[in-house]
């Protein structure tokens, strides 16, 4: 490198006729790195859901799709495929949803504007495990204080037990995902009505548009893009939401909130299952593959769009 | 106030129509405020719970604003006499853990990013495709290998060992973030950079990071607070108690049912103010680099 002439240096940056190793070398580390800790358990994961790996039970031992068989007829991994896209819809809905409102509110001048965005940055910022902490605190069934408020609302004697309620418990898990989720589509949401031209509203006011119509014509055409790049993003992140649920619930009660994720832990740290916890992991892998295809494509497009 | 000229009534209309008026802006305030209480409660309450006296919070209907004041839980978590629960030296074994994520994590993100930035070579897409197919993948779906992997080398109840996994995972977020940094930099000063001869490497080192300071911090202040927040691996790769980082010992907390309730949020407390505030400094690189293209300009 150091002896090349400056002639050179620029033709290989500035063109593809010369064989450059230099982005080669730089992410070669990167590629390894990643190799050792993510693609190498992703294929022993694989190979794993082949066998029958009970620790403390016997040795591991190929059994072909004896696994697989039995994940098919599992009803929890059917229940839990169920729970996960409930989780995945609700959460997807309504983090993207409140952002999107969050965004519209806060891009209207007012004064303390810049607080009330740093007020809706501290859910994001939240660490899941006090997150669970103090949520766990607000519900409590005897002196959470939702039982106050509640009884404000509602004229009712008897409160309901909250994560403990079998009906409540997923509907709960989904609120607490979405308070800590939103904050996040509100900021790029956000981001993106700041980018719109003013120039485009104030020719749809001379057009004499309503506030409504500039919002469907103006301000919706901008952001759609962006809501569905968010959307999917949005089901990745809800897809690997662990801590949250696991701590909150522990996938209880009678498994309402037992996703995938937590059903794979828990099969492989509960039930000491290694291999058939790790088919569950397989199953999710195809779900995870998917859905990064649809963001990679969805990203691709608006790219095109973005400059056509 | 222009409203009170009566020889304009047409100034005067749109004055009232314009969205500088305070009556105009009534609807939006009460809106925010709405929006901020409903935000902000969950971290209310917790700051009400741990500032006020024990009995208080354990009564029904709980006072809504704190009627006494302590700092009594923060002392207690401190010196509790109970030595398995010494948060100080949870936070030092969290602090240990995300330094190292953040070091590790910042010099790779380099790299990636210098390379997917301004770099054109054959192999840039599918470079992007498998950062991007990292960062979707849950850590519970590969948590059950690395255990088996890690157990087998004796590398369990180490904090390296977490760090080292920890990295792997928030890498690829770091490398968008710093790439969508790298891009605003002018191609007119990297150019002018080589055409004084300087080499590539050079460049990056001499030119580059010195402009891109701020998306570094944000790297580093992005993995470390990953590292920081990171119960999954932390729960299943520790369990010598002397080594619980502080998520680990927290998670620990909650499932010991007779943990007092102020001193849960006090240590929860102390677990959130850092996040929250470095979050709060460095929010804009974030939001660009998570979306991961999802913001254009």
């Amino acid at each position: 490198m150091a002896v090349q002439t400056a002639a050179q240096r620029l033709t290989s940056s500035s063109t593809r006729k010369q064989r450059d190793y230099l982005p080669y070398m730089l992410v070669l580390p990167i590629i390894a790195y990643e190799a050792i800790f993510v693609l190498i358990p992703i294929i022993q994961q694989v190979i794993s859901s082949f066998t029958s790996d009970i620790i403390g039970i016997g040795t591991v031992r190929w059994v072909g799709f004896e696994n697989y068989e039995r994940l098919f007829a599992d009803r929890n991994f059917w229940n839990s495929l169920r729970v996960t896209l409930s989780f995945m819809g609700g959460t997807v809905v309504l983090s993207v949803g409140i952002g999107l409102l969050a965004a519209l509110l806060l891009n209207r001048q007012f004064r303390g504007r810049s607080l009330a965005r740093g007020i809706m940055t501290m859910p994001w910022a939240m660490p899941d495990l006090p997150t669970v902490m103090v949520f766990f605190w607000i519900l409590n069934p005897n002196f959470g204080v939702i039982n106050l408020f509640v009884r404000w609302i509602l004229p009712i004697e008897q409160t309901p037990r909250w994560l403990l309620d079998i009906n409540l418990a997923l509907p709960i898990v989904i609120a607490i995902a979405a308070w800590k989720a939103f904050p996040f589509y509100g900021l790029v949401t956000l981001s993106v009505l700041q980018s719109i031209p003013q120039e485009l509203y104030e020719a749809a006011k001379v057009d004499g548009a309503t506030p409504l119509q500039s919002f469907r014509y103006v301000t919706l055409p901008e952001i759609i893009p962006t809501l569905m790049l968010m959307g999917v993003l949005a089901c990745i992140f809800a897809f690997r939401q662990f801590a949250l649920i696991f701590l909150s619930t522990g996938g209880g009660p009678a498994r309402t909130t037992e996703t995938l994720v937590v059903s794979v832990y828990k099969t492989a740290f509960a039930s000491f299952d290694f291999s058939y916890g790790a088919t569950i992991g397989v199953a999710g892998f195809v779900a995870v593959f998917a859905i990064t295809l649809l963001f990679a494509y969805l990203q691709r497009r608006q790219e095109a769009q973005a400059s056509s | 106030m222009s409203t009170l000229d009566t020889s304009l009534p047409h100034e005067q209309r749109r004055s009232l129509a314009s969205p500088n008026h305070w009556t105009r802006r009534i609807p939006v305030y009460v809106l925010v405020i709405l929006f901020c209480v409903v935000t902000a409660f969950p971290l209310y309450w917790m700051i009400v719970s741990v500032v006020q006296p024990i009995r208080l919070s354990l009564q029904y209907p709980p006072p809504l604003f704190p009627q006494a004041f302590t700092l009594q839980p923060f002392i207690e978590i401190f010196t509790g006499q109970d030595t398995a629960q010494r948060i100080d030296v949870w936070i030092l074994n969290s602090v240990i853990v995300a330094s190292v994520t953040a070091v590790i994590c910042t010099l790779l993100s380099i790299l990636g990013a210098f390379a997917l930035s301004g770099l054109r070579w054959r192999g840039q897409a599918a470079f992007g495709l498998m950062l991007l197919t990292t960062q979707m993948l849950p850590e519970a779906l590969i948590v059950i290998p690395l255990y088996a992997t890690i157990d087998r080398l004796a590398m369990k109840d180490n904090l390296v060992t977490l760090a080292l996994v920890d990295t792997a995972f928030v890498l690829p977020i770091c490398i968008w973030i710093l790439k969508n940094v790298f891009d605003t930099i002018p191609t007119e000063i990297r150019d002018a950079a080589l055409v004084d001869g300087c080499t590539r490497l050079r460049m990056l080192w001499r030119i580059m990071l010195p402009i891109a300071a701020p998306g570094l911090v944000a790297v580093g202040v992005v993995a470390f607070f990953h590292a920081w927040n990171e119960y999954l691996f932390a729960a299943s790769l520790i369990s010598d108690r002397r080594l619980y980082t502080a998520s680990v010992g927290l998670g620990s907390m909650i499932s010991m049912i007779d943990t007092p309730i102020d001193r849960l949020m006090a240590a929860g407390l102390l677990f959130s103010i850092f996040p929250v505030i470095f979050y709060l400094l460095v929010q804009r690189y974030i939001v660009a680099g998570l979306s991961a293209g999802a913001v254009k300009g």
